[in-house]
């Protein structure tokens, strides 16, 4: 049988490889960072059972280092398919690591660095060195180097190793794989709240998004799990959410992205666990938790501590004296419009799908979102329509299902 | 909280659609045009957009809050759904505008282009005739002078003290039309509230303000230029009108010399034509917010204040050219637009709002100040 190509080392994609490689098909996982993990990584927990993501990455990892059948390539992205469903050949083009397999992790390269980059992993809150270990889930668990943040001429690296894992002069290549199928899973990112000119993100240090809160609460992340001011590190007092920032919105995303509602019932469990004395306001439309979230919901409202506001914030401004947020929006349960001051105030923004390259054939809709499938090409995940982990991980199972098939009736032919 | 029963009005949530809240049915509460809104009670306009989706009629033309909106349409500017409120507010306006009026016009001229543009052509035909039929039945004063056709002399064409009987006539008639709307109005917006006799004249002097300066206006929205505008706007016509009917005697005048009045007929007819002209280029162009639905009721106001003034200096001209039978002609079309102008516009139209506005935020911050006072002494 010939392999089934999995693009993106996120959830679904890692979902999709394991269940392929499970049931016998060979797989060629691609994933253009420098490690797998996806978005789910830098997850500090999962709603609604508030346990850390962890232990599923590291079952899918297993299964991953288990199965003899799944080639992953990092830094690799697929730039061509060609052929017909069951017989596909793909063009993948791999960018240089700069360390070999011979590296152990022991951080001489970064230590000896001198240039920084920005750190996407925690959305912008750190940075490293252009010698980096992409996060504590990596896979493959080596360092890598951003030749594009280093200085020119520098070579410390090098000299620092004892093992001589660095590779400064690498070059990129491309390979050519035969193939059956296609399952798309190249994920998605979070809004862009600078666009979101009335509530002050990129201009007040304490409004941040709730992607950036999910690292703030991680215990690998840049704070080390403490949830603190971005302006003076004190422990915020007062925090407000601002619901569909940028969501449900005709000028923004018109969609509604489905997980904010629970990612922020979510956040606000963290942040009364760490805090006792906080009190959390939720601003909201109309709260979206279908299924057995609504059991989440209440659970975590059953707190005297977390009020939640029907109406959408519409202004946030800066005391800027305090770095404190004043918030208004209406009350619509009284009718009346209030100014509330808050100390930190988080943004939650939507599911925008990761742009990018698709084999010709799968389309996009009006919003991004990969449609559907189409011969031996098939999206999943957040590719697809913005969803939870678990909804995530059954979707890819289903697209790698019918991959499978159509990689079995070309084996057959 | 008890059981309340809402029974929504399918037909006036049509009509309201019809007069311009084509989206009003896309909001979904969230709230932020109240948050925009800087004269709202905080609530505005949200309360009124559910309302109107649900068909609170009533409640509604009671309410007078839509005539508080000045239209900055900083709220439509910052709806997630486009449901454009501020333009629904216009549409309430429209509604209620043709609902106060008893005479049941108001109602068939918004409804419908046929009616309204009807019977403003009716008028004009009903004034032409009136100069122009005397003038070929033996009665007619050009006749018995045949000099007037050889120089102007506009008095032996319309007599000013016959046009300023007229004048008067026309203006106690619309007054009284316009007065006895405000009065349902009045009604409408104070059916079950309370409002003690002190409280009524001690916010008069407020009314008048409001009337005079739009004061609130110039909180409204980022830019104060609607505003000033507007303001410009109304000293413009309130010259004009000024002179047509109090000093009509000084203003209408066949001789070429100078006359005082001459300087207050060119500052408003400047005034009408640059601000109504800049106003259509707005609509045309969509050009801010408040102009961006365009209904015929919005075209017309503005189109037959231009072209009254437009008239006027045509008259202006061909008067000092001593031109006899142009001049005839002239003055016959200037009032054959300025009457049915009046006629249409003051008591059924866009115009009424002259009165409706001052009378709906006179209303509104009574009955407020009357509800502190019974707060205060519980």
């Amino acid at each position: 049988m010939k392999p089934v190509l999995v693009i993106g080392g996120g959830i679904a994609g890692l979902t999709a490889a394991v269940e392929l490689a499970d049931a016998g098909a060979p797989v060629i996982l691609v994933e253009k960072s420098a490690s797998l993990g996806g978005r789910v990584a830098r997850m500090h927990q999962y709603f609604p059972k508030l346990c850390p993501p962890r232990c599923g990455l590291e079952m899918h990892y297993r299964r991953l280092r288990e199965s003899q059948a799944i080639t992953v390539l990092t830094l690799a992205e697929a730039v061509d398919v060609r052929g017909v469903p069951g017989d596909y050949e793909v063009d993948i083009k791999i960018a240089p690591r700069h360390v070999t397999a011979d590296c152990t992790l022991c951080g001489d390269c970064a230590k000896a660095c001198k240039a920084e980059r920005a750190d996407e992993f925690n959305y912008g809150l750190a940075k490293t060195k252009a010698a980096y270990l992409p996060h504590g889930m990596a896979y493959p668990m080596l360092y890598a180097i951003d030749r594009a943040a280093c200085t020119a001429g520098c070579r410390e690296c090098e000299t620092a190793c004892k093992y001589g894992a660095i590779a400064l002069d690498a070059p990129p290549e491309t390979r050519t794989y035969k193939i059956a199928a296609v399952v798309a899973a190249t994920g998605w990112k979070p809004y862009d709240a600078t666009k979101l000119d009335q509530l002050g993100f990129g201009k007040c240090p304490n409004v941040v998004t709730n992607v950036m809160l999910e690292r703030m609460a991680a215990v690998d992340g840049p704070g080390g799990g403490r949830i603190l001011r971005p302006s003076d590190g004190r422990e915020p007092r007062t925090v407000a959410f601002v619901q569909c920032a940028g969501s449900r919105d005709e000028k923004h995303l018109p969609y509604c992205s489905a997980v904010c509602c629970s990612a922020s019932i979510k956040h606000a469990a963290y942040i009364r666990a760490q805090y006792p004395e906080t009190a959390v306001t939720i601003f909201y439309i109309d709260v979206r938790t279908p299924g057995r979230l609504e059991e989440f919901y209440a659970r975590v409202n059953r707190d005297a501590n977390l009020q939640l506001i029907k109406g959408k914030v519409a202004r946030v401004e800066e005391n800027p004296a305090t770095h404190d947020l004043l918030v208004t929006a209406e009350d619509v349960m009284a009718g009346k419009k209030n100014t509330l001051q808050f100390e930190l105030v988080v943004l939650a923004t939507g599911i925008v799908p990761e742009p990018g390259w698709l084999p010709a054939g799968l389309g996009r809709d009006e919003f991004g979102f990969v449609s559907g499938s189409n011969g031996g090409f098939y999206a999943a995940g957040c590719a697809r329509r913005p969803e939870e982990v678990s909804a995530t991980v059954e979707d890819a199972t289903g697209a790698a299902l019918q991959a499978l098939a159509c990689a079995r009736r070309g084996a057959r032919a | 909280m008890g059981n309340t029963v809402l029974q929504p009005d399918t037909e006036f949530i049509k009509d309201l659609m019809a007069a311009g809240a084509e989206d009003v049915k896309k909001c979904y509460q969230c709230a932020t045009c109240s948050v925009a809104c800087e004269l709202g009670d905080g609530a505005f306009p949200r309360r009124q957009m559910v309302a109107a989706q649900w068909g609170q009629k009533e409640k509604l033309l009671a309410d007078p809050a839509p005539w508080l909106c000045f239209y900055c349409g900083e709220c439509s500017k910052r709806c997630p759904r486009q449901a454009n409120p501020g333009e629904t507010m216009m549409a309430l306006r429209r509604y209620a505008t043709a609902q106060y009026d008893w005479t049941g016009l108001a109602r068939r001229m918004y409804g419908s282009a046929v009616w309204e543009i009807g019977v403003l052509l009716l008028v004009a035909a009903m004034v032409i005739a009136l100069f122009t039929v005397p003038q070929n039945f033996g009665f007619g004063l050009l006749r018995q002078h045949p000099e007037a056709l050889q120089t102007v002399r506009l008095d032996l064409f319309a007599p000013k003290h016959v046009v300023h009987r007229a004048d008067w006539i026309m203006a106690i008639g619309l007054a009284l039309l316009l007065l006895s709307n405000a009065l349902r109005m009045f009604r409408a917006l104070t059916r079950g509230k309370h409002v003690p006799l002190g409280v009524w004249l001690a916010c008069l002097p407020g009314m008048v303000a409001d009337g005079l300066t739009q004061r609130r206006w110039a909180k409204c929205g980022e830019s104060r230029m609607h505003w000033l505008r507007h303001l410009v706007l109304v000293t413009g016509y309130g010259t004009i009108f000024t002179l047509v009917v109090i000093f009509l005697p000084w203003f209408q005048v066949e001789d070429t010399g100078f006359h005082w009045t001459s300087l207050l007929g060119y500052y408003s007819t400047v005034v009408l034509l640059g601000s109504t002209g800049w106003i259509l280029l707005d609509r045309m162009g969509k050009r801010s917010e408040m102009h961006r639905f365009s209904e015929l009721s919005d075209w017309l106001f503005p189109v037959l204040l231009f072209l009254t003034a437009l008239s006027g200096i045509a008259l202006h001209i061909v008067r000092l050219a001593n031109e006899p039978m142009a001049t005839y002609t002239i003055y016959t079309v200037h009032l054959a637009i300025a009457a049915p102008m009046l006629i249409v516009e003051v008591p059924f139209g866009k115009w009424a709002h002259l009165l409706y506005r001052p009378l709906a935020l006179y209303i509104a911050a009574a009955v407020n100040r009357s509800e502190a006072m019974d707060g205060y002494k519980e």
